[in-house]
């Protein structure tokens, strides 16, 4: 009963965060009924194949994990000890500026936050009539849990409040036990390198960072972003260097994305798929290198 | 080249003084090799820990890190290595991949008898908790026979020789007996106090708070949540559990699926109990006698009217046919008249028919090759044959040994013979036999055919497990002087529902948010101030625990060496762990018999180790005391750090 009541908890958070969100960053305008269905219809359809693709990772990724831990027991290699070993006792120096006003904080971020910080831009894409940036995200997020899954196999490792539990509290759990009801729903303790939740939530900030519109949302990515990061460790879930691999992850997952998105414009003849009415304008900066970089 | 008549004989000569002079140089220089290879170059002593994480086992690890700690202090190259309970027994009991262990072993020791084959030597090469240490010493084996063979003064002699042959030698250091401690819902099911959870018999000695199913008792808003499932959720007993092994594997005889073996025990019936005061009644059988035979022999009469949970009658035969299968898996059917059956003649194992291996008959296991039970080889190796008399009546050889040992033996599962007759053939991974292991041995044995008062409805591996009570159990309508104390009849509840959380303080909270009505297995001590803070919930502290060991690999060197064993378990601050890790809810101690009448005054805990005393004070080592140590043990340092040759 309770993962009911936690994953509605989620649901409803994250469901009144996008609301806000597109009010504010997307446009009262877009949301009126008749033109958000039929831009999400236009944009969903347009990101069709790579929206497949990404339930199929997913769908993999559910039926792999259940065997995946029993299979990375086999074939994996324990990289606890040698991640301890790189950079030792560093999450329990994190930890040890922990205030219960911080631990809600990241708690929230942890949870909530990362949530929100997924799927927004997927919705402000929909909505904005951006298939490109969608599809963009939607591979990028695809490459992310393909890559990530084949290091769960090849990779056993135990997060650091798993490893030196008098160091490293698991602050998320005790001060939220039911929250470990809907993570250890997605995912498996031994799963810690590399931190999805870090090269995810970097994979946005990537690509807002980089895209043409969102351009005002791009500092909540980004804060957010930081935030989660922050939060993997100090909540004692992940190491330093999974941070690091998923950094790197993100980067690798959003270059092979764009490289991909390229070719089909390419192929397509010209990305002209953007029917966006302004807000590229702010920046156009950073629209340049991109530009000046894609027909390459 | 130098061959060619060309070159002449001034050349030549000059050719071959210089190649002997090389064969000279060649030969000083091999000489030296061989003389030098004999000196081999030196290393650091490198030893890993391996313990479950901190969120199946709340202390595993964190002894495994002092210790480390301590270790390293003493110029060992320490490492802790975090691996799930599952993989460590499989490294540690199957496969011997370790150098040291920390673990709670699965017997409390309550028998002194429990160490003959935790301990004895005869035991080096089986899986299991059969000696998983590699040790032998041949006094050790002296004394563990002798303790089994005899009763009175002369035992008590030979387990007090025991106790110190294993303080000073150390194939294991006992750290401390644990304190079980479980959060656990009185609105619903009481009994709490008195129940050991970590035996079936907890479980039924529980009762029902309220009258039965009642509408009117007070209710907290789980419950409210519950009934909405269906009417019989209100006696639904709903354990939270972190061990998730029981959710896909319900294996009596898989060792590594198996902690306190509570869920079989509800599944399975033994023909007798352990209770509380460590003599074994019975259980399933109705009663046994012992008539004064050399070697013992055992005449037991099963309850009438057993029956196996698929329909099938329980008979004298399954109880022969389990003891032949546990001491060697890869038997054939035996025959229906269990007349030949016994443990010791497995001629008869070239497959009587019914089975699917028939075709690769003597490929995969040799005929003469047994393949024990990793679990129960103790229990086991105390029978030397049975036999079913009639359908109810069974007589049960033993080997030397006294009656009140040898009834050890009846507390393992009785297993359906139409079931398990079928799994004696070679295990085979999609067609490919592998190793020395029968279907027995790795079947996950879902859905189970036990007899046990509770019955298997549904599973969901990894998350969830549904039982139900059995109705045609003799718990039913026995009489209540034939069951252990606290069992008055059948369980109160008529489901019991496990459900796995991610850790100890999530099954504390789903307990104290109404979700379940106790964590089915134990938490930390970092919990109970969480339990003790909420309404509803009480702590539940119970003393009858097994205990946790660092266990060494006496098969590998240093530590096949005795006295480096002696001298690590001197770096063990057993008070420091007693404080630091278990929050003061433990009791440490110096051997595993240390809650038994059968330990001497001089082995008790009082502070410190009367044995192996720690080298240091205050949770620090003394490194150079250590290094003392470990010098007149006969090892040397090298800048700090502890080598040997290679």
């Amino acid at each position: 009963m309770s993962l009911l009541d936690v994953v509605l908890e989620v649901a409803v958070v994250v469901g009144v965060l996008h609301l806000a969100s597109v009010l504010v960053f997307v446009g009262p305008d877009r949301l009126r009924p008749s033109t958000a269905a039929r831009a999400v219809r236009s944009t969903v359809r347009a990101a069709g194949t790579p929206l497949v693709a990404l339930a199929a990772v997913l769908a993999a990724n559910g039926v792999v994990r259940r065997i995946g831990v029993e299979l990375s027991w086999v074939v994996g290699v324990n990289v606890t000890g040698a991640i301890y070993a790189i950079e030792g006792t560093f999450v329990a120096a994190v930890q040890s500026y922990a205030t219960p006003a911080a631990t809600a904080y990241f708690g929230f971020v942890y949870v909530f936050g990362y949530v929100y910080l997924l799927t927004f831009p997927a919705i402000a894409y929909a909505l904005r009539e951006h298939p490109g940036e969608l599809r963009t995200l939607l591979i990028a997020y695809g490459f992310n849990y393909g890559i990530g899954l084949v290091c769960y196999v090849l990779f056993v490792a135990y997060g650091p409040r798993n490893l030196m539990p008098e160091l490293v509290d698991s602050l998320l759990f005790e001060s939220w036990p039911r929250s470990q009801l809907l993570t250890s729903q997605v995912n498996e303790n031994t799963n810690v390198f590399p931190s999805l939740h870090t090269s995810l939530a970097a994979t946005v900030a990537i690509l807002t960072w980089r895209g043409d519109s969102l351009s005002r949302w791009r500092p909540v990515a980004a804060a957010l972003a930081a935030s989660i990061v922050v939060s993997t460790m100090y909540l004692g879930i992940h190491w330093a260097t999974d941070v690091v691999a998923g950094v790197a992850l993100a980067a690798v997952s959003v270059v092979a994305a764009e490289r991909i998105e390229a070719r089909r414009d390419r192929s397509v003849g010209g990305g002209a798929d953007s029917l966006d009415d302004g807000d590229g304008r702010d920046c156009p900066d950073d629209r340049d290198p991109r530009d000046g970089r894609m027909p390459e | 080249m130098g061959h060619r008549p060309s070159s002449g004989p001034p050349r030549r000569r000059a050719l071959a003084t210089i190649a002997s002079g090389a064969a000279v140089a060649a030969s000083g220089c091999v000489g030296r090799i061989r003389t030098m290879s004999g000196w081999e170059s030196r290393s650091q002593v490198t030893l890993t820990i391996k313990a479950a994480p901190a969120d199946e086992d709340p202390y595993a690890l964190r002894v495994g890190r002092r210790i480390a700690e301590w270790l390293r202090t003493a110029g060992i190259d320490a490492q802790v290595s975090p691996v799930s309970e599952q993989e460590l027994f499989r490294q540690v009991l199957l496969n011997r991949e370790f150098d040291l262990f920390v673990a709670q072993t699965p017997a409390r020791f309550e028998q002194p008898d429990s160490l003959y084959s935790l301990l004895h030597s005869r035991f080096v090469e089986t899986p299991g908790w059969q000696n998983p240490f590699g040790y032998s010493d041949l006094d050790a084996n002296d004394h563990l026979e002798t303790q089994r063979r005899t009763t009175g003064r002369e035992r008590e002699d030979a387990l007090e020789r025991l106790q110190y042959v294993i303080a000073r030698t150390q194939p294991f250091t006992v750290v401390a007996f644990p304190d079980d401690i479980r959060a656990a819902r009185a609105d619903r099911f009481d009994g709490w106090r008195s129940a050991d959870l970590r035996s079936p018999t907890g479980y039924l000695s529980l009762e029902r708070t309220t009258g039965r199913g009642g509408e009117g008792s007070p209710r907290t808003t789980a419950t409210e949540s519950d009934s909405e499932v269906d009417d019989s959720s209100a006696s639904t007993l709903r354990l939270a559990v972190t061990d998730r092994r029981g959710t896909s594997n319900l294996n009596p005889l898989a060792v590594e699926f198996r902690r306190s073996g509570v869920l079989t025990g509800l599944l399975y019936d033994s023909l007798g109990y352990v209770a509380d005061d460590g003599t074994t009644e019975p259980w399933l059988a109705a009663s046994w006698s012992f008539d004064g035979d050399e070697p013992p022999v055992a005449r037991v009469e099963l309850r009438s009217g057993a029956t196996w949970h698929d329909g099938e009658p329980l008979t004298a035969d399954d109880v022969a046919f389990t003891y032949d299968l546990l001491a060697d898996t890869s038997i054939g059917p035996v025959d229906g008249d269990g007349s030949d059956g016994g443990a010791g003649g497995d001629e008869d194992s070239d497959g009587d028919g019914g089975s699917d291996a028939d075709a690769d008959d003597g490929e995969g296991i040799p005929d003469d090759e047994e393949v024990p039970s990793p679990r129960f080889q103790g229990r086991i190796s105390l029978v030397d044959e049975v036999r079913a008399v009639d359908d109810r009546r069974i007589e049960i050889r033993f080997v030397e040994c006294p009656p009140d040992i040898a009834v050890r033996a009846l507390t393992v599962p009785v297993l359906p013979e139409h079931v398990w007759s079928d799994r004696t053939t070679p295990a085979s991974l999609a067609g490919i036999e592998i190793g020395s292991v029968t279907d027995a041995l790795v079947t996950n044995n879902i859905p189970p055919v036990g007899s046990g008062p509770l019955r298997f409805v549904r599973n969901s591996p990894r998350e969830s497990l549904t039982l139900e009570r059995f109705d045609d159990h003799f718990l039913v309508d026995a009489d209540r002087a034939t069951l252990p104390e606290g069992v008055d009849g059948p369980p109160a509840f008529d489901r019991l529902s496990v459900r796995v959380v991610g850790s100890g303080v999530s099954a504390v909270g789903v307990v104290t948010d109404g979700d379940a009505d106790v964590t089915g297995t134990a938490v930390g001590a970092d919990t109970v101030p969480r339990i003790g803070r909420s309404d509803g919930t009480d702590l539940i502290v119970d003393g009858r625990t097994p205990p946790y060991v660092v266990g060494y690999n006496a098969l590998s060197a240093p530590l096949s060496n005795p006295q480096f064993r002696h001298t690590l378990a001197r770096l063990i601050d057993r008070t420091a762990l007693l404080d630091d890790v278990f929050d003061g809810y433990a009791r440490p101690a110096v051997t595993p018999l240390a809650n038994t009448e059968w330990v001497p005054d001089e082995l008790r805990w009082d502070g410190a180790d009367p044995v192996t005393p720690f080298l240091g004070r205050d949770g620090e080592v003394d490194a150079e005391h250590a290094m003392e140590a470990f010098k007149t043990a006969g090892y040397s340092y090298d800048e700090g750090r502890l080598v040997r040759t290679d």
